[in-house]
């Protein structure tokens, strides 16, 4: 057998031993996808579309599935998840709109108008920050910003005007996205330098000796050619943000709240708890049948959701393709 | 002779002399508000040419001219470095209107170097450096806004360019670029149709303006990179061997066009094919190892060219 394999291989054996390693991970993703399914199954047949509405305190709903037996009855199963939703939603879209403004703004910045000697020392620099861990995101988000938001931005009067609604401790939605924007748009700041990077050098040089400045160049044409690229690394970020468990339970202050917009600036500073969050906070209650069921639910759903964003991401890319931008 | 091209004279080709630094240069509006300055190429008479297989047809296709037109661009004593990398050495030429010089020479003899530094495009490079004076119309390059001086001397490159967009977005990008607000389809039309008219390909995208400009041939693509420069009413035309990658049929119908534009403005173009300079350059420089050897007129530089090292090169190329 081993002999066999110290042949050289043929293209079809290759071909036959890659394609089974590849087809094994789909199998994979596959699996898992029917697996969590299944586990959730009783919470979206208990609920039915009401699941994903607002009905009651979540938190209290969870609760009472922590103290529920070994057969709950169908009120133990009772969730209306949608502050969660809302609040995964709401941190996921603040984060990706100000991640992809910010990372394209100093992208172009990196590429087209840094010296050099910037450019050397900022490139590594940012590789090496999309590759912090997130918990140290958290940690700072929570003994840093956290307190200061609590302590110096949000006044006594604000506090008091809604401490019967919902205390404000300054763990956030506002601190949550900070952070959270912090954390995704190294990531989106280098593949949004490779994207550009990728562009022929000679569009570029087209533009300008048509007499359009740097800028213009950069922004007509250089962007516009790389926006397969640009959509890559927003979707990547958005991935990355709307799984984001660990940080976001940390500094969001772990309420199971719906913010109010019409809170004014109040609104950002109301805590919040994501649906990663939330699988992640409750995951020591599991032994209880309701919640390990409610808690495979909310799992299904993010699933569901990041397969969205691929989908959304290429259906973003298709009109894109006719005039044979790089993708 | 150097009207205000507001007034939309077009000058009259072969006439008179040199009229430099007494009149102001012209001064640019937006390219909108002009008139086109230059007829329509005969169509028909490019594509008999570039129809015909018969050499001496096309080597015949510049006319001799009596005088020279007047000078629009000059360089003086003209050096450019890459960093210790002395690539044009002390050059010195006149840029005329109404006529084409073709610059000549081996690879690496800086030809490029001298053609991106008119268009101010060695700027790009950080390395580079430049001493010695180069004028358009009299004054100073350095003295204008870079954009606005790429803007009347426009470049078309060596490789065909074609931003990824669709035909029509590709030629009006100019004119978009230059208007303070973006002007509606509807206006820029009728200035798009001309501008590829008089590249010569408007009747090969007429039935499709929104076609992708990356799938046209190599050979359409270049005379869409062309009609992209033309649209915003250039004065001074440089070309990078804008040939080189193309088939000898899209070569000609170049070529054709090259001496068609001529009319209107300076052309400058830097070729490897001694026949292509021959066939389209009123007057031909030939530059070896940054050094410029002998400028004169064409027919005087190939039929008896003064220096050696002319000699060597085109003997060894016609020979």
């Amino acid at each position: 057998m081993l002999d066999r394999l110290r042949e050289p291989w043929t293209d079809k054996r290759a071909g036959l031993l890659l394609g089974a390693l590849a087809c094994s991970v789909l199998a994979v993703i596959v699996f898992m996808l029917v697996f969590i399914a299944i586990k959730a199954w009783p919470s979206f047949a208990h609920n039915g579309l009401s699941w994903f509405s607002s009905k009651g305190v979540v938190d209290q709903q969870l609760d009472a599935m922590v103290n529920s037996g070994a057969n709950p009855s169908s009120a133990e199963y009772q969730l209306g998840a949608w502050p969660l939703i809302y609040a995964t939603l709401l941190t996921t879209c603040f984060a990706t709109i100000f991640g992809l403004i910010f990372s394209l703004l100093s992208a172009i910045f990196i590429v087209e108008f840094a010296p050099l000697w910037i450019r050397r020392v900022i490139v590594p620099v940012v590789r090496l920050l999309a590759a912090v861990p997130s918990v140290i995101y958290g940690l700072i988000g929570i003994l840093v910003l956290a307190p200061f938001i609590g302590n110096s931005v949000i006044s006594a009067d604000q506090k008091s005007s809604v401490q019967f609604v919902i205390p404000l401790s300054g763990t956030s939605l506002g601190v949550a996205i900070a952070v959270l924007t912090v954390m995704i748009t190294p990531i989106m700041i280098a593949i949004t330098v490779d994207g550009l990077h990728s562009i022929p050098r000679s569009w570029k040089e087209g533009a300008l000796a048509l007499g359009v400045n740097r800028w213009r160049a950069m922004w007509t044409v250089t962007v516009r050619a790389a926006r397969p690229a640009i959509i890559a690394g927003a979707v990547l970020a958005t991935a990355r943000a709307l799984g984001e468990a660990i940080m976001i339970s940390m500094v969001a202050g772990s309420k199971g709240f719906s913010p109010n917009p019409l809170d004014g600036l109040l609104f950002f500073f109301e805590p919040v708890r994501t649906l990663a969050a939330t699988v992640v906070e409750d995951a020591e209650s599991i032994n209880a049948p309701a919640m390990q069921a409610s808690l495979y639910a909310m799992a299904f759903v993010l699933l569901i959701g990041a397969f969205f964003l691929s989908l959304g991401s290429w259906i973003a890319k298709q009109p894109l393709k006719k005039y044979g931008t790089r993708s | 002779m150097i009207e205000p091209r507001e007034q939309a004279a077009p000058p009259a080709p072969g006439s008179s002399e040199p009229a430099n630094g007494t009149v102001p240069p012209p001064i640019r509006r937006i390219a909108l508000d002009r008139q086109p300055t230059v007829a329509l190429p005969p169509s028909q008479d490019a594509v008999a040419i570039a129809n015909t297989s018969d050499r001496s047809l096309a080597a015949a296709r510049r006319p001799a001219r009596g005088v020279a037109g007047p000078e629009r661009m000059r360089i003086e004593g003209l050096n450019v470095y890459y960093g210790n990398n002395h690539v044009v050495k002390n050059v010195s030429l006149p840029i005329r209107q109404g006529e084409v010089l073709a610059l000549i020479g081996p690879s690496g003899c800086g030809k490029t170097t001298l053609l991106r530094t008119l268009n101010r495009l060695t700027e790009l490079t950080s390395s580079a450096r430049r001493d010695g004076m180069i004028t358009l119309d009299g004054s100073d390059i350095d003295s204008l806004e870079v954009t606005e001086h790429r803007r009347r001397v426009s470049m078309v490159f060596q490789q065909p360019n074609p931003f990824p967009m669709s035909v029509f977005d590709n030629v009006a990008y100019a004119l978009r670029e230059q208007g303070a607000k973006r002007p509606k389809k509807k206006v820029l039309e009728p200035y798009v149709i001309e501008a590829l008219q008089r590249a010569g390909l408007y009747d090969e995208v007429s039935s499709n303006l929104d076609h992708p400009a990356l799938r046209l041939s190599g050979g359409q693509q270049q005379r869409l990179c062309i009609a992209r420069a033309l649209a915003a009413r250039p004065e001074v035309l440089l070309m990078d061997e804008p040939c080189s990658a193309l088939d000898p049929k899209s070569t000609n119908v170049i070529e054709e066009l090259i001496v068609e534009l001529r009319k209107d403005l300076a052309i400058v173009i830097v070729t490897h094919n001694l026949q292509q300079a021959y066939r389209v350059g009123d007057h031909v420089a030939f530059m070896y190892l940054g050094d410029l050897v002998e400028y004169g007129q064409t027919d005087a530089l190939f039929d008896n060219p003064k220096a050696a090292r002319t000699r060597d090169y085109i003997g060894g190329a016609f020979g």
